[in-house]
C-alpha cells in the first residue's frame, strides 16, 4: 500500500470516528461525580463480625448487595456503591441532601437478635436475677436498672466464658481509664485491634495508665436506646450486661413491614417468622410465659401480687442497642405465642425509622461491621459551580494551548490544534461511552491531558523542523521528524500512562477518577497527536501550504552550529546545582521549623461551608455552635466567593458525626438562615491515615516501575539520575508547600504523582538525545555529548513544559478552590520537572558516565589536543559525527512481493520516495584519516539496544533488502 | 516527619560536592547515597534512635541532617581515594 493510500485511509477512519464520537455526545448523559452535581458520599470500613471473623472479599461484596438493595429503597438514582482497597467500602449517592439519613439507612449492620430478657439480664453477683427488678427493671423492664458502660464492663468481665452456638459475638476488648471511671475506646474484637487502632494508640501514648479489659464470650453489652435528648451524643451512658444466648436472630424472621399499631395507629414494623424461626418463637415465649405464671416473689422476698409485674419480657436487640422490651402476657399466652401470624416490633418510632428498620430488616444484616471513616455532602449549587468553573478552565487551557502552538508552529501548530480538536471530540465521547464518572479532579486530569497532547506535536515538531534545518527537504522532513521522534513520545507516555494506572490501582476514589482520565487520555491523544497529525502533514507536504520553510517557522540556522549559543550546560550545571541545593536548603528548614499544613483528608476533621443568609461574625457563629454543642476548637473562616455571596463561612472542627454535624448547620440556619444546603466534610482519622499510606505505596511502586522500565528501554545508568530528579521535584514541591503554607490534600498527592510522570517525560526527552548521540559521537568527551545533546533538545523541553504549564495556568486562573489547588502543585512540579532534566539529571548522567574508562580517555585525549581544556562542545576531529543505520529493520516495499517477478512499477515509485526520506545532509565519513572508533572498544561505538537484535542475514534473499545505507 | 527533614537536608548538603573533584567511590551517585544514609542514620543516632513525629519536629531536627550528610560524603570521598590508591598502587611499584 502507498503512503498516500495508507494516510487516506487513517483520514477517513478518523472521520468516521469522529462522526461516532459525535453521536455518542449527542445521545449519551454524562455521569457527574457528586462533586459536581452535589449529593452525600460515605466511606467505610469493615469490621470482622463473629459471623464472618474475617473482612473476606466475598463478606465485602455481600455488603455491597445489601447495601444496594437498601440505597434503592431510598429512592436514589445512579447511586455507586463499590469495594475500596481491602477492607473498605464508597457510597455515593447524587441528590441526596440529608446525609445523617443515608448513614442510618445505608451503614447500619443490621444485627437483630431477640433474648429472653429476665433469664439473661446479669445482675451484681455476675449471675441472672430474674426475680431481682433491680437487675431487670421489672415492669420497667429496659429502663430501668442500666449501668454506665465503666461499670457494665466492669460486671461482665467476671463473668467466664461461655461460647454457644447462640453467642452473638466473640470476645470483646475494651479500653478503659480508671481514673475517670470511663470506656475511653472500643469495643473492638481482638487486643491488638484495640491497641493499634487510631483513637486508642494515640490515647495511649497520652496515658499509659489506660487498661484493657476483656469481655469473655457468652456475655455482652447492650445499650439502651437514645431518647429524643441523647440525640448528637454515643447514646445514653446506660447498659445492661446479659448472658449472650440469643433465642431468635434477624434470619429466623421474613417479611418485615411498616405498620401501625391496630389499637394506638403508632408505627410499628411486623414480620412473619421462617419455619425454624416460628418453632424458637413459640418455645421462648412459653418458656417466658410459664415462668411469668409462677413468679411469687421477688429477690428480696416482696410478695408479687399484681399480674402486671409479673409479666416476663423479650428483648429485641438491633446492633447492640435495645429496640424494645416487650412482655408476654402470661395470662393470654400461657403456651406461649403461635408465630404463624407473625408477630411486631412497636414502641417510639415514627413512619420514617419503623420503614428504615424494616427495610434493614428485609434485606438482612450486613455479614460485616461497618465503620463510617469519612462523609461529605455536596450541595447541588456549589457542585454546578464546580462544573462551571471546570468547564471554563478547560476552554481557556485548550484555547491558550492552540494559540501558542499556531503562533509557534504556524502550519505545524494548526495541524496540532486539528489534532486536538479531533483528541477533545475522542475524549469526550469516551467519557460518555464508557461510561467514566466525571469529577472535579478528573476534569484537571482532561485538562492536563491537553498539554500532553500538544507535548507530543512538539517533540515531533521539533525533530521535523531540526530535519529539516539540516537540508532536508519539507517531505523527507517531516517523514523523518516522525520516526525519530516517535521512540521517544511512546516512550515518555508509556511512563504517563504508567504513572496513571498504578494511581489508579493504589489511590482513593477522588484520586482515581484523575488517574482513568489521565491514563485514558494519555492513550487517545498518542493516536490523534501521531497518527493524525502524521497522516494530515504527509498529504499536505506535496502542497504549497508547506512549501516555505516560512510557514513551518524554520530558521536559518545552520545545523552543524550548536543551538543556545553554544552554551556550555555542563560548566553551568554545577551553578544551577547549587541553586538546587539553596532552595533545597531552605525547603528542609521550612519543613523543619514551619512544618507542613495538612488537610482535613489526612488530619481528619469535619468542615462546613455554609452560606448564610443574613450578616454574621465569627463570634456570633461561634455561640451558635457552642450551643449546639460542637463548637469546641471550632476555626471559623469567612470566604469570598461569588456564588455563595458575601456571608458565607467555613468551619472546620475536630470530627463530628453526621448527627452532630445536623445539629449545627441546624443551629446556623436556625440564628443566621442558610442559603440551598450546605457543603459538609467529615473525615475519621483511618480515612486519613488510608490515603497517606496509599500515597505512600503509590509513590515507591511508581519510582520501581518507571527505573526498571528506563533501565530495560534505555540503560540501567539512565535510571539512578532519573530518580534523583524525582526526588529533587518532590521535595522542592513539599518545601514550596511549606513555605507558603497551603493546604496539603488529596489532591496535592495525585499532583504529585502526576509530576512524577511528567517530569520522566522531560527527562525521557533528553535521554533519548543523549542515547542517539552517544554512537554519534564516538570521539567526543561525554560532556560534549551532553553539551550537544542539550542543546539540540532545549527549545524542545522549553516548549513542552510550555505547553504543559500553560492549561495548568489556565486551571489556577478559572478554576474554583479545590482545581487552583491542584493546579499549583501541577505548576511547581512541572517547573522543576523541567528544570530538573535538564540541570539535574543530565549533570549527575554526565558526571557518573565520565568515569567510565572510555570517556577517561577521550577526555584526556581531547585535553591534549586542548591545551588541558576539555571545550564546551567537540571540535575537530572530535566533532565529527557518524551517520547510523535505522535501528528497525522497517520492511520496505521496494522488497518485491514475488522475488521471481522483480520490481513493479508502484514498488519503484515507492523505492523513489524511500530514497528521498532518507537522503540526508552529507556525513563526514567521506575524511579518509577520520577513524571514528580510535579511543572506542567495539561495543562504546553501537547503541545498547534490547530491543531488537538484528537479524543475521539470510543467504537466498534479494539484495535490495537494504536500501536506506548510508550513501 | 523529621527523617523526611534529615533526608532532604542531606539532598540539599549534596548538591554542593558537584564543586569537590569527582574522587567519591561510586562517583556522583556514590556522594547522594553517602550524604542521604549519613544524614539519616547519624540524626538518627543524635535522636536515640527514635524518629520525632510531626509535632515534635523543629528548626533544629532539619540541621541534624547537616553532620551525618557531611561525614557520609566524606566516608565515600575517603573511599573513593583509597580505592583510587590502591588502583594505582601496583602500577607504580
Amino acid at each position: 500500500m502507498t503512503d498516500r493510500r495508507r494516510n487516506l485511509l487513517i483520514l477517513g477512519f478518523v472521520a468516521l470516528l469522529m462522526l461516532g464520537s459525535a453521536v455518542a455526545i449527542a445521545t449519551k448523559k454524562t455521569r457527574l461525580g457528586l462533586d459536581l452535581k452535589g449529593g452525600v458520599s460515605l466511606s467505610y470500613q469493615a469490621k470482622p463480625t463473629k459471623f464472618a471473623p474475617t473482612v473476606s472479599p466475598e463478606a465485602l461484596d455481600r455488603s455491597i448487595d445489601i447495601m444496594r438493595k437498601r440505597v434503592d429503597a431510598l429512592g436514589v438514582s445512579e447511586p455507586e456503591i463499590q469495594r475500596s482497597g481491602a477492607d473498605q467500602i464508597t457510597v455515593s449517592l447524587p441528590d441526596v441532601k440529608n446525609a445523617q439519613e443515608a448513614v442510618d439507612q445505608v451503614g447500619t449492620t443490621a444485627q437483630l437478635f431477640f433474648y429472653d430478657w429476665e433469664k439473661n439480664v446479669v445482675g451484681k453477683s455476675g449471675k441472672p436475677a430474674p426475680n431481682d427488678f433491680s437487675v431487670t427493671g421489672g415492669p420497667a423492664a429496659g429502663q430501668q436498672g442500666c449501668l454506665p458502660q465503666f461499670d457494665a464492663v466492669a460486671r461482665a468481665k467476671r463473668r467466664p466464658a461461655m461460647p454457644s452456638s447462640n453467642t452473638s459475638s466473640g470476645n470483646k476488648y475494651y479500653l478503659v481509664n480508671d481514673k475517670t471511671r470511663k470506656v475511653v475506646a472500643g469495643p473492638d474484637e481482638t487486643e491488638k485491634a484495640l491497641r493499634t487502632g487510631e483513637q486508642a494508640a494515640k490515647l495511649l501514648k497520652r496515658d499509659p495508665e489506660l487498661r484493657v479489659v476483656e469481655v469473655k464470650a457468652g456475655t455482652t453489652l447492650v445499650q439502651r436506646e437514645p431518647a429524643a435528648g441523647d440525640l448528637g451524643k454515643d447514646g445514653p451512658d446506660c447498659y445492661y450486661v446479659l448472658n449472650d444466648s440469643f433465642a431468635l436472630r434477624g434470619t429466623d424472621i421474613k417479611n418485615p413491614e411498616q405498620n401501625f399499631d391496630q389499637q394506638t395507629q403508632a408505627p410499628n414494623v411486623t414480620f412473619e417468622f421462617t419455619d425454624a424461626g416460628r418453632k424458637k418463637w413459640q418455645t421462648v415465649t412459653r418458656e417466658i410465659a410459664q415462668r411469668g405464671s409462677s413468679f411469687i416473689a421477688t429477690a428480696d422476698g416482696q410478695p408479687v401480687t399484681d399480674p402486671q409485674n409479673k409479666f416476663q419480657h423479650f428483648a429485641i436487640v438491633l446492633d447492640k442497642q435495645l429496640v424494645s422490651v416487650p412482655y408476654i402476657d402470661y395470662q393470654r399466652n400461657g403456651d406461649g405465642i403461635d408465630g404463624a401470624n407473625g408477630s411486631e416490633i412497636s414502641g417510639g418510632f415514627t413512619i420514617k425509622s419503623a420503614q428504615e428498620l424494616a427495610n434493614q430488616l428485609k434485606y438482612g444484616a450486613l455479614p460485616v461491621k461497618l465503620e463510617l471513616i469519612s462523609q461529605s455532602q455536596v450541595s447541588a449549587t456549589l457542585g454546578q459551580q464546580a462544573l462551571d468553573q471546570g468547564v471554563i478552565a478547560g476552554a481557556a487551557g485548550f484555547a491558550i494551548v492552540a494559540l501558542f502552538l499556531l503562533l509557534f508552529y504556524r502550519v505545524l501548530g494548526g495541524v496540532a490544534v486539528v489534532a486536538l480538536l479531533v483528541y477533545s471530540l475522542y475524549f469526550f465521547a469516551l467519557i460518555k461511552l464508557i461510561p467514566i464518572t466525571l469529577t472535579l479532579p478528573g476534569i484537571a486530569g482532561l485538562i492536563l491531558t491537553i498539554g500532553v497532547a500538544a507535548d507530543a506535536n512538539i517533540v515531533i515538531f521539533e525533530r521535523v523542523k531540526e530535519e529539516i534545518r539540516a537540508g532536508r527537504s519539507v517531505v523527507a522532513g517531516v517523514a523523518a521528524g516522525y520516526k525519530k521522534g516517535l521512540g521517544a513520545i511512546i516512550d515518555a507516555n508509556v511512563v504517563t500512562f504508567m504513572t496513571a494506572f498504578i494511581l489508579f490501582v493504589l489511590s482513593t476514589a477522588g484520586v482515581k477518577g484523575f488517574a482513568l482520565v489521565l491514563g485514558i487520555g494519555t492513550l487517545v491523544s498518542l493516536f490523534t497527536a501521531v497518527l493524525l497529525t502524521q497522516a494530515i502533514l504527509v498529504l499536505l507536504s506535496k502542497t504549497r501550504l508547506l512549501s516555505s520553510k516560512g510557514a513551518l517557522a524554520v530558521g536559518d540556522r545552520s545545523s552543524d552550529k550548536p543551538a543556545w549559543g553554544g552554551f556550555d550546560f555542563s560548566g553551568a550545571a554545577r551553578w544551577f546545582f547549587s541553586a538546587s541545593g539553596v532552595i533545597l536548603l531552605i525547603g528542609a528548614l521550612a519543613i523543619g521549623g514551619k512544618g507542613v499544613k495538612f488537610g482535613i483528608d489526612f488530619e481528619s476533621g469535619t468542615r462546613i461551608t455554609a452560606a448564610l443568609v443574613k450578616p454574621a461574625d465569627e463570634n456570633g457563629i461561634r455561640d451558635a455552635l457552642t450551643k449546639a454543642g460542637v463548637g469546641e476548637g471550632a476555626q471559623i473562616q469567612g470566604i469570598t466567593d461569588k456564588t455563595l455571596g458575601a456571608n458565607a463561612f467555613q468551619i472546620s472542627t475536630k470530627q463530628l458525626k453526621p448527627v452532630q454535624t445536623t445539629k449545627a448547620t441546624a443551629a446556623l440556619d436556625a440564628k443566621y438562615g442558610i442559603r440551598g444546603s450546605p457543603d459538609t466534610q467529615s473525615i475519621g482519622p483511618t480515612f486519613g491515615n488510608t490515603v497517606a499510606k496509599g500515597a505512600i505505596i503509590a509513590i515507591i511502586v511508581s519510582l520501581f516501575v518507571i527505573s526498571a522500565y528506563i533501565a530495560l528501554r534505555f540503560e540501567w545508568k539512565y535510571a539512578v539520575p532519573v530518580l534523583i530528579a524525582l526526588m529533587h521535584d518532590i521535595l522542592i514541591v513539599a518545601g514550596v508547600y511549606s513555605l507558603t503554607g497551603r493546604e496539603v490534600t488529596t489532591s496535592t498527592v495525585a499532583a504529585l504523582l502526576t509530576i512524577l510522570g511528567y517530569s520522566l517525560y522531560d527527562t525521557i526527552i533528553v535521554f533519548d538525545r543523549i542515547r542517539e548521540n552517544i554512537p554519534r559521537m564516538p570521539r567526543a568527551a561525554f560532556s560534549q555529548i551532553v553539551n550537544r545533546s542539550m542543546s539540540e533538545v532545549l527549545t524542545r523541553s522549553l516548549a513542552t513544559s510550555f505547553s504543559t504549564a500553560l492549561p495548568i495556568f489556565g486551571l489556577m486562573v478559572f478554576g474554583g478552590d479545590t482545581l487552583r489547588d491542584f493546579a499549583f502543585a501541577l505548576l511547581i512540579g512541572t517547573l522543576s520537572g523541567a528544570y530538573s532534566s535538564i540541570f539535574i539529571a543530565a549533570p549527575v548522567f554526565q558526571h557518573w558516565k565520565e568515569r567510565e574508562p572510555v570517556y577517561q580517555r577521550r577526555a584526556g585525549r581531547i585535553r591534549d589536543e586542548n591545551g588541558g581544556v576539555v571545550p564546551a562542545y567537540a571540535t575537530g576531529s572530535a566533532a565529527k559525527q557518524v551517520e547510523i543505520k535505522p535501528r528497525t529493520g522497517k520492511r520496505r516495499v521496494t522488497t518485491p512481493d514475488d522475488p521471481s517477478q522483480g520490481v513493479s512499477a508502484s514498488e519503484f515509485k515507492q523505492l523513489v520516495d524511500d530514497l528521498r526520506v532518507d537522503a540526508g545532509p552529507p556525513v563526514a565519513t567521506a575524511d579518509p584519516d577520520f577513524d571514528p572508533t580510535a579511543d572506542a572498544r567495539p561495543e562504546d561505538t553501537v547503541m545498547k539496544d534490547t530491543r531488537a537484535k538484528p537479524k543475521k542475514p539470510k543467504a537466498g534473499k534479494p539484495r535490495n533488502r537494504n536500501h536506506g545505507r548510508p550513501r | 516527619m523529621a527523617a523526611f527533614c534529615w533526608i532532604m537536608m542531606g539532598l540539599a548538603i549534596w548538591h554542593f560536592t558537584i564543586w569537590l573533584p569527582d574522587r567519591f567511590w561510586g562517583g556522583i551517585v556514590g556522594a547522594f547515597l553517602g550524604a542521604l544514609i549519613g544524614s539519616f542514620v547519624v540524626a538518627l543516632l543524635i535522636n536515640g534512635f527514635s524518629i520525632p513525629g510531626r509535632n515534635d519536629t523543629v528548626l533544629l531536627s532539619a540541621l541534624e541532617g547537616v553532620p551525618g550528610a557531611v561525614l557520609g560524603i566524606a566516608v565515600v570521598y575517603y573511599e573513593g581515594i583509597r580505592r583510587s590508591n590502591a588502583a594505582q598502587a601496583p602500577a607504580t611499584a
